[in-house]
C-alpha cells in the first residue's frame, strides 16, 4: 500500500507543475506582474512576437507535463505487472519530433525578421538626437545643442535625467566608458548592449508622454543593482522648453539663488 | 510511512531550522580609528615604563571611548546639540539598509555610499583599493568643489551639488534621482562623518603636544566641547557665509557662443595669454594644456601617507637601541601597510577631454580657478581671503574660463574638417 501511496505522490506533484505554472501566467496580470506598459511605436509587434511564442512554448509545455503525469500514473511500479518491455525506438517518431521543431523554429526565423529589422537595421536617416554613455553606475548624456551636431562647443551635458520627444523618431548613440552595459527602456521595449569602444545606435518612436525607468541589463560590477536612470517623454514643444532650461542652467556664470533668498525677495 | 514520505519530510525540516537559525550573526557595525593618525602622533616619550605598544592602545581606547560619547556608532549615532546636526536626518542615512515601519528608506549610507567611502567615512571601503582617483576620506573635513574660500568648510548645497551630478572622471555618480529628502539625509551624515573625524584629529593632537606619558585625555565638557568640538563646528556653520564673490561677467565674454565665435575671439586670445603668463596654468597643465606639465604631486590625503612613510623607512635603520621607538616605528610600517591605501600621484587634468569633475558651468570653472581646489596642488589665481589680492583680477578669470571652455573644440573651428583624428572621434 505504501508504494502505491509513493506512486500517487509523485504524479499528483508532477501534475501540480503545469497546473501551478498556467495558474502564474493566468493571475500574474491581476498583480501587474506582467509586460510592463508599453508606449513606442514598434513594441506592439515585439510584444506579439512574445505572444505567440508564449501560446506556442505553453501548448508544447502543457501536453508535455500531462503527458509526463499520465505516464507516471499509469505505469507506477506498485501496478506493474510482469516485465517490462524492451523496444528499439521508432525511426518514424523520431524523424517527426526532429521535423515539427526544426519547422516551427525555422517559421519563427522568418516570421520574426520584419520585427527585428525595424529595430536593429532599418535605421532613420538623422543625426542622433541623444548620446548615452554608459559608465559605471551612471547614464551621462549629451545633447547635440542648437546646432544639432554632437562634439561641438554647444553641447549639453547632463546625467540620468534623459528627455525624449514623442511623436517623432529619436536615434540614441549609444557608447560606454568602462565595461560592458545594457541600455534597457522596459516601456520602449528597447535593448542595448552598450560596449566599449563601440557607437552603437537604437532608435524608437514613442507615442506617449510618461516617466519610465532606464536600467542597465548587463551585469557590469558593484552597483549594478542601481544603474537606473529615468526617461521622460514629453511633446516637442515642451522637450524644447526643457532643453532650453537646461541649456541655461549649463551657461549659469552665478550660482543658483538659494530657496531662502528667493523666499526673502517675494 | 515509507522511506520517499520519510526523506521529504527531514529535507523540509532542515531547511525550516536552517532558515529560523541562519548561518550566523553579524556583529553590529563600529567605527575604525584613524590609525594613521593615531599611531603617528604616538611618538613614544622617555620615561615611558609600559611597553609602546600598551601605552599606545590604552590612548587610542581613550579616544574611541570619547568619540562613542559623543558621536555614537553608526547604528546609533549621536548629534550633540553643539555640533547643530539634524539626528532625524542622521538616523535615516545611518544603521543597516531596512524600512522603518511607514515604508520610508533607512541606512542610505550602506545603501549607496559605504562600499567607497567606508564605514567610518575614511574612503578605505571595500571597493576603494581598485579605483582611482581613491574615494573621498571625509576625516580631515576637506572638499575639493565647493563655493567657499579655500580652507573653508563646503557649503551644504556645495555637497548637494556633488551628489547630484556625480563628479564626471572619478569613479562617483550622480545620486541626481534620489528623492531631496535623501539627498539631504546624507549630505548630514557626511558632514557629521567629517565632523566626527576632525574631532579625532584634534584629540590626537591635543595629546600628542599636551599630555605627558602617564596622562589620560580629560573628559570634562569644558575640554571636549569647547576646547575640541566647537572650533570644528564653528568652521562647518561657518561655511554657508564663506561664498567667494563672484564677479560680473565682462561685456565681451559670450558663454552661450563657442570660443571661434567673433563674440569671444577677443576674450579667448585673453585668456590664453593669462594661461600661460599670469595665471601660472601651463606649470602644471602643459603650454599644450594637455595635462602634461609637472604631474609628481600627491594631494593632501596621499601625501600624508607619502611623507609618513619616507619617515619611518628613514627611521627604522636607525632605531634598533630604543625598544620603543622600534616597536613605535614597526608599528607604523604595518599601519602604512595595512591601514592605509597606496599613494598615488595627482595628474594634472587634461584641459582639452572637456571632462570637468567639479562641474561644467562656467561659475563652476570660476571657483575652482579662483580658490584653487582645495586638497590638491591646483593653487588659486583669486585672493586667498576676503579682502586680498590674487594674481589675476577677477573680473580677468571669466577670460581665462573662456578660454578653458574653448580647449576641448579648439581645432573644430581652424581646421574644420581636417583637423586630425584624435581618440575622443573614434568611439
Amino acid at each position: 500500500m505504501g508504494k502505491r501511496l509513493a506512486g500517487i505522490f509523485w504524479s499528483l506533484l508532477f501534475l501540480a507543475v503545469p497546473v501551478l505554472g498556467v495558474a502564474t501566467f493566468a493571475i500574474a496580470p491581476a498583480y501587474d506582474h506582467w509586460l510592463p506598459k508599453d508606449v513606442s511605436e514598434h513594441g506592439a509587434s515585439i510584444d506579439s512576437l512574445f505572444y505567440f511564442i508564449l501560446a506556442l512554448t505553453g501548448v508544447v509545455f502543457v501536453v508535455t507535463e500531462v503527458l509526463l503525469f499520465w505516464f507516471m500514473w499509469k505505469y507506477d511500479e506498485s501496478k506493474r505487472q510482469g516485465e517490462a518491455t524492451y523496444i528499439q525506438g521508432s525511426h518514424t517518431l523520431e524523424v517527426v519530433w526532429t521535423i515539427i521543431p526544426a519547422a516551427t523554429l525555422l517559421f519563427l526565423a522568418i516570421y520574426q525578421m520584419n520585427a527585428w529589422a525595424d529595430v536593429k537595421m532599418r535605421r532613420p536617416a538623422m543625426s542622433p538626437t541623444v548620446e548615452v554613455v554608459a559608465r559605471q553606475f551612471e547614464w551621462r548624456l549629451r545633447y547635440p545643442g542648437r546646432d544639432g551636431t554632437l562634439g561641438t562647443a554647444d553641447d549639453l551635458f547632463l546625467v540620468n535625467d534623459l528627455h525624449l520627444p514623442i511623436d517623432e523618431d529619436v536615434l540614441v548613440q549609444l557608447k560606454s566608458m568602462d565595461v560592458l552595459h545594457s541600455f534597457f527602456l522596459p516601456n520602449v521595449r528597447i535593448k542595448q548592449d552598450a560596449v566599449p569602444g563601440m557607437k552603437i545606435p537604437v532608435w524608437f518612436k514613442a507615442r506617449e508622454a510618461g516617466s519610465y525607468d532606464i536600467v542597465c541589463a548587463e551585469l557590469c560590477g558593484w552597483g549594478h543593482y542601481k544603474m537606473k536612470g529615468r526617461v521622460t517623454f514629453e511633446t516637442r514643444a515642451e522637450f524644447d522648453a526643457w532643453l532650453e532650461r537646461k541649456y541655461a542652467e549649463q551657461g549659469a556664470t552665478q550660482p543658483p539663488p538659494e530657496a531662502a533668498d528667493v523666499a526673502a525677495a517675494e | 510511512m515509507n522511506t520517499s514520505f520519510a526523506t521529504l519530510r527531514s529535507t523540509l525540516l532542515l531547511a525550516v531550522v536552517v532558515a529560523a537559525v541562519g548561518c550566523g550573526k553579524t556583529p553590529p557595525a563600529s567605527f575604525r580609528l584613524n590609525m594613521v593618525q593615531a599611531t603617528k602622533t604616538a611618538a613614544p616619550e622617555s620615561g615611558m615604563e609600559k611597553p609602546w605598544a600598551a601605552w599606545a592602545s590604552e590612548r587610542q581606547g581613550q579616544v574611541a571611548t570619547i568619540l562613542e560619547a559623543m558621536y555614537g556608532t553608526p547604528d546609533e549615532p549621536v548629534a550633540l546639540a553643539e555640533t547643530g546636526l539634524d539626528l532625524a536626518k542622521l538616523q535615516l542615512a545611518a544603521g543597516p539598509v531596512r524600512s522603518d515601519i511607514v515604508g520610508r528608506k533607512n541606512g542610505l549610507y550602506r545603501e549607496h555610499c559605504v562600499h567607497c567611502h567606508g564605514i567610518s567615512g575614511d574612503g578605505m571601503g571595500p571597493t576603494a583599493a581598485f579605483l582611482n582617483p581613491y574615494p573621498r576620506d571625509y576625516r580631515p573635513g576637506k572638499y575639493k568643489f565647493k563655493g567657499t574660500w579655500r580652507d573653508a568648510r563646503p557649503a551644504r548645497e556645495d555637497l548637494t551639488r556633488v551628489l547630484h551630478e556625480g563628479v564626471p572622471g572619478s569613479s562617483m555618480p550622480s545620486f541626481a534621482l534620489l528623492p531631496p529628502a535623501q539627498v539631504d539625509a546624507l549630505v548630514e551624515y557626511v558632514r557629521y562623518l567629517s565632523m566626527r573625524g576632525e574631532t579625532e584629529l584634534a584629540l590626537y593632537t591635543y595629546a600628542e603636544q599636551e599630555l605627558g606619558v602617564d596622562d589620560t585625555l580629560p573628559t570634562t565638557k569644558e575640554f571636549l566641547v569647547d576646547e575640541i568640538l566647537t572650533p570644528i563646528v564653528e568652521k562647518w556653520q561657518g561655511a554657508e557665509d564663506a561664498r567667494i564673490p563672484i564677479a560680473s561677467v565682462p561685456t565681451n565674454v559670450d558663454f552661450t557662443k563657442p570660443g571661434d565665435d567673433p563674440a569671444n575671439r577677443e576674450s579667448v586670445a585673453r585668456g590664453r595669454v593669462l594661461f600661460h603668463g599670469d595665471g601660472g596654468c601651463v606649470k602644471c597643465h602643459g603650454v599644450t594644456a594637455l595635462g602634461d606639465g609637472q604631474a609628481n604631486d600627491y594631494d593632501d590625503w596621499n601625501k600624508v601617507i607619502v611623507e609618513w612613510s619616507k619617515e619611518v623607512s628613514g627611521g627604522l635603520g636607525s632605531a634598533q637601541d630604543d625598544a620603543g621607538r622600534s616597536a613605535w616605528l614597526h608599528a607604523a610600517a604595518d599601519v602604512i601597510e595595512g591601514d592605509a591605501l597606496r599613494p598615488r600621484t595627482i595628474p594634472p587634468r587634461n584641459l582639452r577631454l572637456g571632462l570637468y569633475r567639479g562641474g561644467r558651468r562656467p561659475v563652476d570653472l570660476y571657483r575652482r580657478l579662483y580658490t584653487g581646489i582645495n586638497g590638491a596642488p591646483m593653487p588659486g589665481v583669486g585672493p586667498s581671503g576676503p579682502g586680498g589680492k590674487g594674481s589675476v583680477a577677477d573680473a580677468e578669470i571669466w577670460h581665462i574660463v573662456n578660454y578653458i571652455r574653448s580647449l576641448p573644440y579648439e581645432f573644430d573651428g581652424e581646421l574644420g574638417a581636417d583637423r586630425p583624428m584624435v581618440a575622443k572621434d573614434r568611439f
